[in-house]
């Protein structure tokens, strides 16, 4: 007995895949020659799909690039993964994958049903449409010598929310999207050429260009930037941004760092749904101030919070419109709705298709300026006519 | 049986417990989902008053049995010698292939999460040696295994479900109200089907010696099993959403896929899929034994070492062939297995042990 428990765990070595000549694992690689790949691109072309990747080896982030052309997602990865790169390339550690526009409006489903059914890879895998080009020329302008695509990539990911202007789907959420409402918010990003302020940069850089809806069946549309920031306040991705809030004697710059969402239904005396509100409850700071507007008079102050409070009111009922005129409610209107009135709002979850479309959504905003952070009476910008000496008894005036 | 090959009533039910991890992965979340959409993360706490009647009554009915008396004697005693054998063999046959289903589920499994590119046959041999040589062994040593091997299992899991916290969502498993009462029963059948399996274990009872004053306590371990399938069920739910996570065969395991565990440790799965496959060895030596055992009762031979080999060759020939495909094995998954299980683990094991009680035979 004592001689077959040792054959077997002898045998169970195999499994273990710790060497090339033992192992039964046929994806086996040695660490040393492995290549983690980071973002992988994919595009149109022709009848097939041409694919990039960008990754990691070592420790250190590099800005080699690599691509295949297949007639599917698959051949094209699984190529590009054997080709003689002179390491072994990886996609466990991917974390986005740039689709260009017209992969996005015509083959989306293949890139999901990829990474879902692919081991390799994760399903919190970041989803981007690239907009006004492929994701390859992206891919390849980004990448400088010291600006590694991958990295640039996921600096706009850990910072784009704190912009409001947008907010990087993973697959997860968005085949759980398509699944339960057919369809599924997306964030773009497109290309912007500037100058290159040092050398080891890329040719391009990456900005984001608003959410994309796309549909199950296929097919894609674009929201514009007021609607995306609507769509973030109504699915509570928002988390900040800085706005200019024009006003009597200058222009005051807020930072919006809390923005409220509700969205609740009215039911009618009867029991019926009256309507959707959508309230927003936003705090903002005074961070910059240009001009000669006197923060301490309240009535300036009520006028920068209506001011503020149209600009978030204004967005949120540009998102709902547009999604009302798609016909798709990527808001999630219905779930909030069943998930709050299950049982009362029954008969017009049932009908949820011929409502939608003409139910009332009421969006009311209100707005609280914070703090200016400790500076009352900022200084002003010196005008031509102003003496030195008058500057200097403005400023004792002043204190 | 041996003298020395004895195990006390808990270490009977830590071995139910881990052994019937098993299953409870294979199962949830995909069946319960299917009969109660997003209100099925309430079918496992729905499914154990069900589980805890069956323990109680097994409880009940061999409450006065003499020690060493196994669940395939007390056949024996309800139904006279040929029944009784009629009843054992027909259990012998079915246990040795649903060896073969649980071997060949776990391959597949390993297959679908962490091996793509690797062979099934592979693994249902390897699974088959070790649980050969397991159930070859004593009893009381696959029992302790499983003691040790518990709280291991134990942190794994709550690890894994609390690291899923965050991706969980509200929307995902609201609303539920009292008119998903009837999908949330039925979502709780397949949980307590597999929850019921642990009859099949009251046939090693005959190597339990009682200290004095145990009694068994088959309850809290249900519960915890329970507890486990509501914990899988709900946190699956929560991250992908029912119509998601009802596409997938291994739902739970995409969920961990994506795991990153304190925000430190990523890519975790072949981890707890390695973790995971030792309850599949676990639950496949346990067969073997439970086979092994019934064999001995009915041939009335001494020791049940000699029906090892010939138990395991059949079951892992079972596994090879039961299905051509993972779209076969899916079939047998969904309705025979399960069937087969309730008819058996349900109707004919507490039948058997009432006629028993009935006729005054134990």
């Amino acid at each position: 007995m004592k001689r077959l428990i040792f054959v077997v765990l002898a045998l169970s070595l195999c499994l273990t895949g710790c060497s090339s000549g033992l192992t039964i694992l046929s994806n086996y690689r040695r660490i040393e020659n492995i290549e983690l790949v980071r973002t992988v691109t994919a595009d149109i072309s022709g009848e097939g799909v041409n694919v990039a990747v960008c990754g990691t080896a070592g420790e250190e982030s590099v800005a080699r690039m690599y691509e295949k052309t297949g007639s599917s997602l698959g051949v094209a990865l699984g190529e590009l993964i054997l080709l003689p790169l002179g390491r072994d390339a990886i996609l466990s550690h991917t974390e986005n994958m740039l689709i260009g526009e017209d992969m996005a409006r015509e083959r989306l489903n293949e890139c999901l049903d990829y990474i879902e059914r692919f081991s390799e890879m994760r399903l919190d895998t970041g989803l981007l449409i690239v907009r006004d080009g492929t994701a390859r020329d992206l891919l390849k302008g980004l990448t400088g010598e010291d600006t590694p695509a991958p990295d640039v990539i996921a600096g706009l990911a850990r910072n784009i929310s704190k912009t409001g202007e947008g907010y990087f789907f993973t697959c997860r959420e968005i085949a759980s999207s398509l699944a339960d409402n057919g369809c599924a918010l997306m964030q773009c990003v497109r290309a912007q050429e500037e100058e290159k302020l040092f050398e080891a940069r890329g040719e391009l850089n990456i900005v984001p260009a608003g959410f994309a809806v796309v549909r199950e069946e296929g097919g894609v549309e674009f929201l514009s930037d007021q609607e995306t920031l609507g769509t973030m306040l109504i699915l509570q991705k928002y988390k900040s941004r800085n706005v200019d809030l024009s006003l009597p004697g200058g222009v005051v710059t807020v930072s919006v760092d809390s923005v409220e969402t509700k969205v609740e239904p009215v039911f009618k005396k009867d029991g019926s749904l009256e309507r959707m509100s959508v309230r927003l409850a936003l705090e903002a700071n005074v961070i910059c101030l240009k001009g000669e507007a006197d923060l301490e008079d309240k009535a300036l102050r009520e006028a920068a919070e209506m001011e503020l409070s149209r600009i978030f009111r204004e967005a949120a009922e540009s998102a709902i419109r547009r999604s009302r005129e798609l016909g798709l409610d990527y808001l999630d209107l219905e779930s909030i709705l069943e998930r709050q009135a299950p049982l009362k709002a029954e008969e017009t979850l049932r009908n949820w298709e011929q409502v939608f479309p003409i139910l009332p959504v009421e969006v009311e905003a209100e707005s609280t300026l914070q703090r200016t952070y400790d500076i009352v009476d900022p200084p002003q910008d010196a005008k031509e006519d102003q003496k030195p000496w008058e500057k200097m008894i403005r400023s004792l005036k002043g204190s | 049986m041996g003298k020395n090959d004895t195990i006390t009533e808990r270490q009977l039910t830590v071995l139910i417990f881990v052994s019937l991890l098993s299953p409870v992965i294979r199962v949830l979340p995909a069946s319960a989902v299917q009969l109660a959409g997003r209100a099925a993360w309430l079918s496992p706490l729905a499914a154990l008053p069900a589980g805890a009647a069956l323990a109680a009554f097994t409880r009940y009915a061999r409450k006065n049995a003499p020690e060493g008396v196994g669940l395939q004697d007390m056949a024996q005693l309800a139904l006279g010698g040929v029944g009784g054998r009629i009843f054992g063999v027909l259990f012998a046959l079915w246990l040795t292939f649903y060896g073969g289903f649980v071997a060949r589920s776990a391959s597949e499994r390993l297959l679908a999460t962490v091996y793509p590119n690797g062979s099934a046959s592979v693994f249902i041999a390897v699974m088959f040696l070790v649980a050969l040589i397991t159930a070859s062994g004593k009893t009381k040593t696959l029992s302790r295994t499983a003691e040790v091997l518990m709280p291991v299992l134990i942190i794994v899991i709550a690890v894994v479900l609390l690291s899923a916290i965050p991706d969980v969502t509200a929307e995902s498993l609201l609303p539920v109200t009292y008119r998903d009462a009837g999908k949330v029963l039925y979502g709780a059948v397949p949980i307590f089907n597999v929850l019921s399996a642990f009859v099949y274990f009251l046939f090693l009872t005959g190597h339990i010696r009682k200290p004095r004053g145990e009694r068994p306590r088959r309850f809290p371990w249900l519960a915890l099993l329970a507890a486990t399938a509501f914990g899988v069920t709900f946190f699956t739910l929560g991250t992908l959403g029912d119509k998601l996570a009802i596409s997938m065969e291994n739902a739970f395991f995409m969920v961990i896929r994506n795991l990153k565990v304190l925000g430190v440790a990523e890519r975790v799965e072949a981890v707890v899929v390695a973790i995971w496959i030792v309850t599949d060895f676990i639950f496949l030596a346990a067969i073997l034994m439970i086979v092994s055992e019934i064999w001995r009762t009915v041939t009335g031979v001494k020791k049940r070492g000699a029906f090892v080999p010939p138990s395991a060759a059949l079951s892992a020939g079972a596994a090879f062939l039961i299905a051509k495909n993972a779209f076969t094995l899916e079939a047998w998954s969904d309705i025979l297995i399960p069937g087969i299980n309730l008819i058996l683990a349900v109707i004919f094991v507490p039948a058997v042990m009432g006629i028993g009680k009935v006729r005054r035979k134990y």
